[in-house]
């Protein structure tokens, strides 16, 4: 029988570093990530696009990456949070402003919002309509799922990041 | 906000986590992080019925596929292990063994029929399709009345009636009691199943190495020890042979407290094989299979004096124990719920009586405060009483309620109550609260068609509890170990049982090692979650203990080696040791920084040396203090809940949400108040609309993240929190604040949605989860289902 591993050539960047790789076509984005290229900040809470543990950058825009197939992001750009860190594994302002306020406590759900909330100040940054009030926030993370902190914590951070534009490179 | 340098001071500090950085970055080793060479992936074929005789099972298909390396039936894993047995003495409990995979009858849906292993998940998930089970249906139990019912199907021959246990207690004169009442005020409340749901779900990594024989077992557990320990008899590894650790864990809320069959299966299979496999749980398996909480049914019989005063309680609980008992017995959630249940109130007299009863659905497992619905149901019956009476809900708790002045006292269930405080934290928080003005706001929102609502509740919490506590409940008290060391090079690793996922122990423990040793945050680490490393606890990270427990053993533990090396230091510094401090990991001499020696020194010596040094002095710098709870204790606290409830959707809105509570000493203010925002938002989303939904035949109908709704930011209130911090003259008079947010939340929002429903003529919640079409069910807007 056909056991699903038809497999296709693609060409994408991730966290800066292009990749020419065969892969088969089935398989999703978020195990091409983790067990292809050892990436595994990149967590995967439901495998049914919930609860954005999964969250990576496309092409500039929050993603979720259980999904999607690897073979659809062929050409294009992805970041993950391994991506975000300086060269000398300086935290991110982003990172550094969700540690300020005790964001998280498991850490499972958190690359997933980091990088939604990376992708907020992003936005807010390029001028773009971007959310003000901690309502406002809230809705914006609804697409991220955290069982342990009950939100505030996060949101106390995610405010931080914005107002703080969130430094200057992305 | 102070940072990780800190050198003094930390305990009480709002400290950066020490986890942060690793979880922030994404750096964490979650168990399916794990690669390893030469690694293959398990997928367990799941039954699909709710009960059934198998009566066959086809797997030449899924063998013959290519890539698929084992396929284990019920039949061939039963060979080689042993059945999975929880019973324990206990007088009339029924606990049936079962096997790792089914090859007999299967009894929920999603009971493992088959276990395959393969080059790659994919691989093992197409294998799957290709096994045909065949099932001769047998009529399901779906729940504790049908369970009951004369000619209900039998689960279990060795299970009578579906009983798993029955019990009742009495404590005081109950009789006595209802003969002076006044008023006898009934109450009932349906509870329904929920569930823990971590971000991360169950799985393991488990590597038997053909050479020396061993097994290790790398697996995202709050019980390392335990684990280990069931595991090997069922898996016929000797215990010496057989390691498991633990890295970063998801979450666990209660969940990853039990061993599970899947643990059985794969370790077995990884011995089988000679190599390493791995299994990750998905979230569609999770909500299946992984068991739920929560399902219980409580009737409650109060006697009242015309004032309000209570005399007696009688309560029965029906627990829906699910098909297979798991860890720790049920008898356990019902001693707790029964023991706790009289609360901080003053009771003179209670009988309280239980039965466990045996469904097809998956297990009923621990969920953050197993024991919350004795909270739930007499938080509501004091609102309810305040009702018959004529009072408000806050005079009948006044009136009710044993005051630090009334302590130390004992609770009908023979338990000993002092410094208890959650008198204090009410009126704390009544204090904070302009009741007029809520009633006149109710008032207004009213005369433009809105409806609001406000309720109070107030409880205490075994965090850890007390000796006293734990044998009313049945269950062991043990103390805490807590392995310590200075380095050669005088930084400090502490080797704990706790297994933490989120609580932040690393964090707090190095706090509480910082400052009894006087060195930075950065200069110690933690070592948990290898049963090679850490000393031995049943527990593991769960029941609120650490806080306390291993608090106190991190604490006795370093002020043991304190002693030893400001001993060595005054020889050296020719001081006395009451004039010595350590500063940043300097021994100085108080007022004289030129006198003082590094601990790095004083250890280097210690290590490389020990016969140079002063005559006398203790050289050890290992050090492994157990430490008792002093008598233990509780925490406690008060909550208050605002809700908007729209008429016409249905929906519930939490507008505000107040906690006052006292945790004892706060190690780290921050963990606190994570804790208890999580706690709440976690009792409110199991209220408001989680369930862990069975058909009549047994089907599970939350499968998904769309059906089994998860509370999201939006959803979830703004929660203002107070801190009582009242201190005992304990050494460590820091208590847990883990689970009490899930417990109290729960109690408080219904007595809010009850007094809006009072408000407009209608009748109170009787059965949970209030989802917008029971809320419409409630307002009259539609019809009963
Ligand atoms: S894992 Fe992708 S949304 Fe949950
Ligand atoms: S921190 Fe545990 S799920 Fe968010």
């Amino acid at each position: 029988m056909n056991n699903g591993n038809t497999t296709r050539e693609i060409t994408l960047t991730v966290n800066g570093r292009k990749r020419t790789v065969t892969i088969e076509v089935r398989r999703t984005l978020a195990d091409f990530l983790r067990e292809d290229l050892g990436l595994t900040a990149t967590h995967l809470g439901c495998e049914h696009g919930v609860c954005g543990a999964c969250t990576v950058i496309v092409d500039g825009a929050t993603e979720r990456s259980c999904t999607q197939l690897a073979v659809q992001a062929d050409g294009r750009e992805v970041t993950t949070v391994e991506g975000l860190n300086g060269p000398n594994g300086e935290l991110h302002p982003v990172q550094e402003a969700l540690r300020d306020h005790h964001s998280f406590q498991c850490g499972f759900c958190t690359p997933g919002f980091v990088m939604a909330i990376h992708g907020m100040v992003e936005e807010k940054k390029a001028g773009r309509p971007s959310p003000c009030s901690r309502a406002e926030i809230r809705e914006e993370l609804s697409g991220n799922i955290c069982r342990c902190t009950g939100y505030q914590s996060i949101i106390d951070g995610a405010e931080a990041a914005l107002a703080a534009g969130a430094g200057k490179e992305s | 906000m102070a940072g990780g340098s800190a050198i003094s001071g930390l305990v009480g500090a709002r400290v950066h986590r020490k986890e942060d950085r690793t979880i922030l970055t994404g750096a964490g080793r979650y168990v399916d992080d794990v690669q390893e060479r030469g690694m293959l992936h398990c997928h367990f074929l799941r039954s699909t019925v709710a009960h059934a005789r198998i009566t066959g099972i086809d797997v030449e298909a899924a063998r013959g596929l290519e890539g698929v390396v084992r396929v284990f039936t019920g039949a061939d894993m039963s060979a080689i292990t042993e059945d999975l047995n929880f019973a324990q003495p206990i007088p009339g409990l029924h606990s049936p063994a079962y096997p790792a995979i089914a090859h007999d009858v299967v009894r929920y849906v999603g009971e493992p029929v088959a276990l395959i292993v393969a080059e790659s998940r994919y691989l093992a998930e197409d294998a799957a399709a290709l096994i045909e089970v065949e099932y001769d249906l047998l009529d399901p139990v779906v729940s504790t009345t049908a369970g009951l019912a004369d000619g209900a199907p039998q689960l279990f021959e060795d299970v009578p009636g579906n009983v798993v246990h029955a019990d009742e207690q009495l404590f005081g004169d109950i009789e006595a009691a209802f003969a002076q009442a006044d008023h006898v005020v009934t109450d009932s409340l349906d509870q329904h199943r929920w569930a823990c749901n971590p971000m991360e779900t169950r799985g393991g990594v488990a590597t038997y190495d053909r050479g020396s024989g061993q097994l290790t077992y790398e697996a995202s557990t709050q019980t390392t020890h335990t684990l280990r320990f069931l595991l090997a008899g069922w898996i016929r590894q000797p215990i010496h042979q057989l390691r498991v650790t633990a890295n970063n864990i998801g979450g666990g809320f209660g969940l990853k407290f039990s061993i599970y069959r899947e643990d059985v299966a794969l370790c077995a299979a990884a011995k089988a094989i000679g190599g390493t496999v791995k299994w990750i749980e998905d979230r569609n398996e999770h909500l299946v299979a992984a068991g739920a909480a929560r399902e219980e049914q409580l009737t409650l019989e109060a006697a009242v004096k015309a004032d309000g005063t209570l005399l007696g309680l009688r309560v029965t609980m029906l627990l829906d124990a699910g098909a297979y008992p798991i860890n720790p017995p049920a008898t356990v959630y019902a001693g707790l719920v029964r023991t706790t249940l009289p609360g901080p109130y003053k009771l003179p007299a209670y009988q309280f009586s239980h039965k466990i009863v045996a469904t097809n659905k998956a297990s009923y497992i621990s969920l953050r405060g197993p024991w919350a619905v004795e909270t739930l149901v007499r938080e509501r019956l004091m609102d309810k009483i305040a009702s018959t009476c004529g009072i408000s809900p806050v005079e009948v708790r006044r009136r009710n309620l044993i005051t630090l002045d009334d302590q130390p006292t004992k609770m009908v269930t023979n338990v000993t109550l002092e410094c208890v405080t959650a008198a204090e934290t009410f009126e704390k928080m009544i204090g904070m609260v302009d009741l007029d003005e809520v009633r006149r706001e109710q008032e207004a929102a009213r005369a433009e068609g809105r409806l609001l609502g406000f309720g109070v509740g107030t409880f205490i919490e075994p965090a850890p509890g007390t000796q006293e506590f734990w044998a009313a409940v049945g269950f062991p008290f043990g103390a805490e170990p807590l392995r310590i060391r200075i380095e050669i090079d005088g930084k400090v690793t502490a080797f704990t049982p706790q297994t933490p996922h989120g609580q932040s122990h690393e964090t707090t423990l190095s706090q509480l090692i910082g400052d009894e040793l006087g060195v930075g945050m950065d200069d110690i680490r933690i070592v948990y979650g290898d049963t090679d490393a850490t000393p031995f606890s049943m527990l593991g990270t769960g029941g609120s203990r650490a806080a306390t427990m291993a608090s106190g053993a991190a604490v006795y533990g370093a002020r043991e080696l304190r002693t030893r090396v400001l001993d060595i230091a005054s020889h050296l510094l020719e001081a006395s040791v009451d004039d010595l401090e350590i500063v940043d990991g300097i021994v100085s001499v108080k007022g004289a920084p030129g006198a003082s020696v590094p601990l790095g020194q004083i250890a280097m010596g210690c290590w490389l040396a020990p016969d140079q040094m002063p005559e006398g002095t203790n050289t050890e710098l290992e050090y492994v203090a157990s430490y008792d709870g002093e008598g233990g204790g509780f925490s406690q606290a008060s909550h208050a809940c605002w809700v908007e409830i729209d008429q016409e959707t249905g929906k519930v809105e939490v507008t505000r949400f107040l906690v006052v509570e006292d945790c004892g000493r706060m190690i780290n203010p921050a963990v606190v108040e994570g804790q208890v925002v999580g706690g709440v938002a976690m009792g409110l989303g199991g209220m408001l609309l989680e369930h862990s939904a069975y058909d009549a035949e047994g089907q599970f109908l939350s499968a998904t993240f769309m059906d089994y709704l998860m509370p999201s930011a939006p959803e979830v209130p703004e929660v203002e929190i107070e801190h009582l911090e009242f201190e005992s003259d304990k050494v460590i008079s820091s208590r847990g604040v883990g689970e009490g947010g899930t417990v109290l939340a729960p109690a408080a929002l219904l007595n809010a949605i009850d007094d809006a429903l009072a408000q407009v003529g209608r009748g109170r919640v009787m059965a949970t989860p209030v989802t917008p079409t029971r809320m419409l069910e409630l307002l009259g807007v539609i019809e009963k289902a």
